[in-house]
């Protein structure tokens, strides 16, 4: 019992993690003035920089003293635990080591 | 169920490859081994009793290419207090424990799938407070045990990612399953929940709500509801908090302020960060399970100060107020953050 339990909660899990990845896909494409803005390397640091501070800001300082060998890690990383999207994470990129 | 299980793991994997975005913007960023973590010691007194905390939280960062990160976070904290507790030489010892040993796949904006040992996502402060170099005061608030037992981290499998994004706002979600394992290091229970916030951009704001079932022994709900709030064009931060579960309900209410933009003399005071903490905790249930028994009120102030952005000198004060006993709570010391690549810069 226990096991169809544990089972039926997995797949409710893994449901819910398709549709969520199949139904939003198309709705948060970055929007025609997200992507024009971010062509010019400029423009997308100071993307970059908005996106540190309505994100990373909320919990820490800026770390200057990361370099830009580690960066990718780092905001890889950061990615997963503060839940960052592809895009934000090319954004801090462009940002950090640009 | 296994046949529903297995196609519902191929339609999910599929929805990964179909996802993927191939877009990567040209950047000097290296993708690298990376030892990273904080070193810290802090001076404890509390009650009249002094403790030393010497502690280092190495988190060890893998990278295979840009979509898999395997990572690691372990903490190794010492306590050592006086034999006699107010006189006497230092005792004790260093307590070990693996906050995190994990597997991510940051398939699409959308989905990052979680296995193995990880951080459980409830309320503001066990994921994204608790690193020893972030939360501005050293002692966590006192219902930072709901939610997150029993020591803070789940074994299992954990999705999150980003649901819906504009400029306008953005809504974040995790969900995850962790099983009873009592193995030494990886204790966890059984339990499944799930955290969901949504922040908007303009006014800084982030509202968000936890929840966690216990699936093992008492079967309990755990519910958390939190708000983090940086005004614009200020350097003030803003965390609320509230929790409750079988065992007790409470919240904390937490505003730091940096002098970074502050027009005072001489420059270096704007180093400075001045930390402010109230919080109320009433038991239900007799409380229990880490958490107190007793009505119990605490206010915190902190002054931290940021000799550079990895290290900081630490400072406060905290008066605890008990049913039966009131204490003083005192903490200083430093904390430094450290970020180190393992292998040589590989090109993208």
């Amino acid at each position: 019992m226990k096991h169809r339990i544990l089972c039926a909660l997995l797949v409710t899990l893994l449901s819910l993690g398709s549709i969520a990845a199949l139904a939003f896909e198309v709705q948060s494409s970055p929007n025609p003035d997200g992507q024009k803005q971010a062509n010019s390397g400029f423009d997308a640091q100071k993307a970059g920089e908005r996106i540190f501070m309505a994100n990373c800001s909320r919990c820490h300082l800026p770390p200057t003293s990361i370099t830009p060998r580690t960066t990718g890690t780092i905001i890889m990383h950061m990615r997963v635990r503060a839940r960052l999207s592809r895009r934000d994470e090319q954004l801090l990129l462009k940002y950090m080591a640009p | 169920m296994r046949r529903l299980f297995a196609a519902i793991a191929v339609f999910w994997m599929t929805g990964f490859l179909n996802a993927q975005d191939d877009d990567i913007n040209h950047n000097n960023a290296g993708h690298i081994p990376v030892i990273s973590g904080a070193i810290g010691y802090i001076y404890n007194v509390n009650g009249g009793v002094p403790a030393l905390s010497p502690q280092i939280n190495p988190v060890l960062l893998v990278p295979f290419g840009s979509h898999v990160l395997l990572e690691s976070h372990t903490d190794f904290i010492g306590f050592f207090q006086r034999k006699y507790l107010t006189h006497g030489p230092y005792t004790g010892k260093v307590f070990k424990s693996v906050e995190s040993a994990q597997v991510d796949w940051l398939a699409n904006t959308h989905l990052i799938a979680v296995a193995g040992r990880y951080l459980i996502p409830f309320g503001l402060y066990n994921e994204r407070l608790s690193p020893l170099w972030i939360h501005d005061l050293q002692d966590g608030p006192i219902t930072s045990a709901i939610g997150t037992l029993p020591g803070g981290s789940g074994d299992g499998i954990m999705l999150r990612g980003v649901l819906r994004q504009n400029p306008s706002y953005s809504i974040q979600y995790s969900s995850y399953f962790s099983t009873n394992c009592n193995v030494n290091q990886l204790e966890a229970a059984r339990a499944a929940g799930g955290d969901a916030s949504i922040y908007l951009t303009n006014k800084r704001l982030e509202v968000g709500g936890s929840y966690q079932r216990f699936l093992q022994d008492h079967e309990i709900n755990s519910v958390a509801t939190y708000v983090s709030w940086e005004p614009a064009h200020t350097l003030l931060d803003v965390k609320f908090e509230f929790d409750r579960s079988y065992n007790g309900y409470g919240y904390w209410l937490q505003t730091a302020y940096s002098f970074n933009q502050t027009p005072i003399k001489p420059a270096f005071l704007k180093r400075m960060q001045l930390v402010g903490r109230m919080q109320q905790f009433r038991p239900l249930n007799g409380g229990g399970n880490s958490l107190p028994q007793v009505n119990t009120n605490r206010i915190d102030v902190g002054l931290n100060y940021y000799i550079r952005d990895d290290l900081r000198l630490i400072s406060s004060y905290g008066r605890q107020f008990n049913s039966p006993t009131n204490v003083n709570i005192w903490n200083a010391g430093f904390t430094y953050r450290f970020v180190w690549p393992l292998w040589p810069e590989r090109k993208k």
